[in-house]
C-alpha cells in the first residue's frame, strides 16, 4: 500500500538573501564563531554586484573583491564611531540619522557622501 | 530589474552588526541611522572602486587588483584603512593557498589510488610541474606592471 507521504516540506523555506532587507526576517550569515578565521563578513557576492555596476570596470580579481569588502568593513566601523561621537554630545544612547548627517559634515574624508544619502 | 547602483545594498543584518560591535554596549541605532550608513558603505565601494579602476588603467591593466584597491584608500585620504587591509590580504592569501593545498592534496590522494603501479619517479616529476603551474597561476593573479 503506497502510504501518502506527508510531502509537506519538511524544510523551512529558505530565503534567499533579497535585495530588500528591511522584513524582520534574521537573514542567516555564514557562522563567524571561529575566531581568525572570520576574514570578512560582507558576502564577497554583494561586494562583487556593486564592483560590477561600474561601466568602466572591466574585471576585478577576487583579492580586489576582499580587499573592497573589508575596507567597507572598516569604514561602517569608522562612520558609526564618529557618528556615535555626536550623538555622545547630545547625552543619547541612540544613534541618529542626523548624527551622521554631522559626521559626513565635519569629516572631510566622508564629503564624498554629501549629496548621496537622500 | 534596472537598479541603481547605490540600490545594491549590504546585508542589513551584517551592517548592524559590524556597527554595533563597533560602539560600546548598550547604544542603539535607529532604522534611519542604519540604513543611511548601509548606504554610505555601498557609495564607499562604488567610489573605492573607481578610483582603484582609475589605477589599474594608469598600470595598462583590464583586471582591478589588491594594490589599486590599496592605493585607491590612500588617493580617498583613507590611509588608516591601509595597514589593517594588508594585514588582511596577508591572511586571505595564506587561507588561499591552504585552500589549493589541501585540494591538490586531495587529487594527489585520488591518483595515488588509481595509479597504484606506476613507479615512484614520475610522480616526483609531476609534483614539480604542479608546483610550477600554481606559481605562474599566482603570478597571472597579480598581474602587476612593471612602471
Amino acid at each position: 500500500m503506497a502510504a501518502a507521504a506527508a510531502a509537506a516540506g519538511s524544510g523551512t523555506p529558505r530565503e534567499e538573501e533579497g535585495p530588500s532587507g528591511e522584513t524582520a526576517a534574521p537573514q542567516p550569515q555564514a557562522p563567524t564563531s571561529v575566531p581568525g578565521a572570520r576574514l570578512s563578513r560582507l558576502p564577497l557576492a554583494r561586494v562583487k554586484a556593486l564592483v560590477k555596476a561600474d561601466p568602466d570596470v572591466t574585471l576585478a580579481g577576487q583579492e580586489a573583491i576582499f580587499i573592497l569588502a573589508r575596507a567597507a568593513e572598516l569604514f561602517v566601523e569608522t562612520i558609526a564611531k564618529d557618528a556615535y561621537c555626536c550623538a555622545q554630545q547630545g547625552k543619547r544612547k541612540t544613534l541618529q540619522r542626523r548624527d551622521l548627517d554631522n559626521a559626513i559634515e565635519a569629516v572631510d574624508e566622508f564629503a564624498f557622501l554629501e549629496g548621496t544619502l537622500d | 530589474m534596472a537598479e541603481r547602483p547605490e540600490d545594491l545594498n549590504l546585508p542589513n543584518a551584517v551592517i548592524t552588526r559590524i556597527i554595533k560591535e563597533a560602539l560600546p554596549d548598550g547604544v542603539n541605532i535607529s532604522k534611519e541611522a542604519r540604513s543611511a550608513i548601509s548606504r554610505a558603505a555601498s557609495v564607499f565601494v562604488l567610489y573605492a572602486t573607481s578610483c582603484a579602476n582609475n589605477f589599474a588603467m594608469k598600470g595598462k591593466r583590464k583586471t582591478l587588483n589588491a594594490s589599486d584597491v590599496l592605493s585607491a584608500m590612500e588617493e580617498m585620504e583613507f590611509q588608516r584603512f591601509v595597514t589593517p587591509l594588508k594585514e588582511a590580504l596577508e591572511a586571505y592569501r595564506r587561507e588561499q593557498k591552504g585552500k589549493k593545498e589541501a585540494s591538490e592534496q586531495k587529487k594527489k590522494d585520488k591518483d595515488k589510488k588509481t595509479d597504484a603501479e606506476e613507479p615512484d619517479k614520475s610522480r616526483d616529476e609531476d609534483n614539480d610541474e604542479e608546483e610550477e603551474r600554481l606559481e605562474e597561476e599566482e603570478q597571472n593573479e597579480e598581474e602587476e606592471v612593471d612602471n
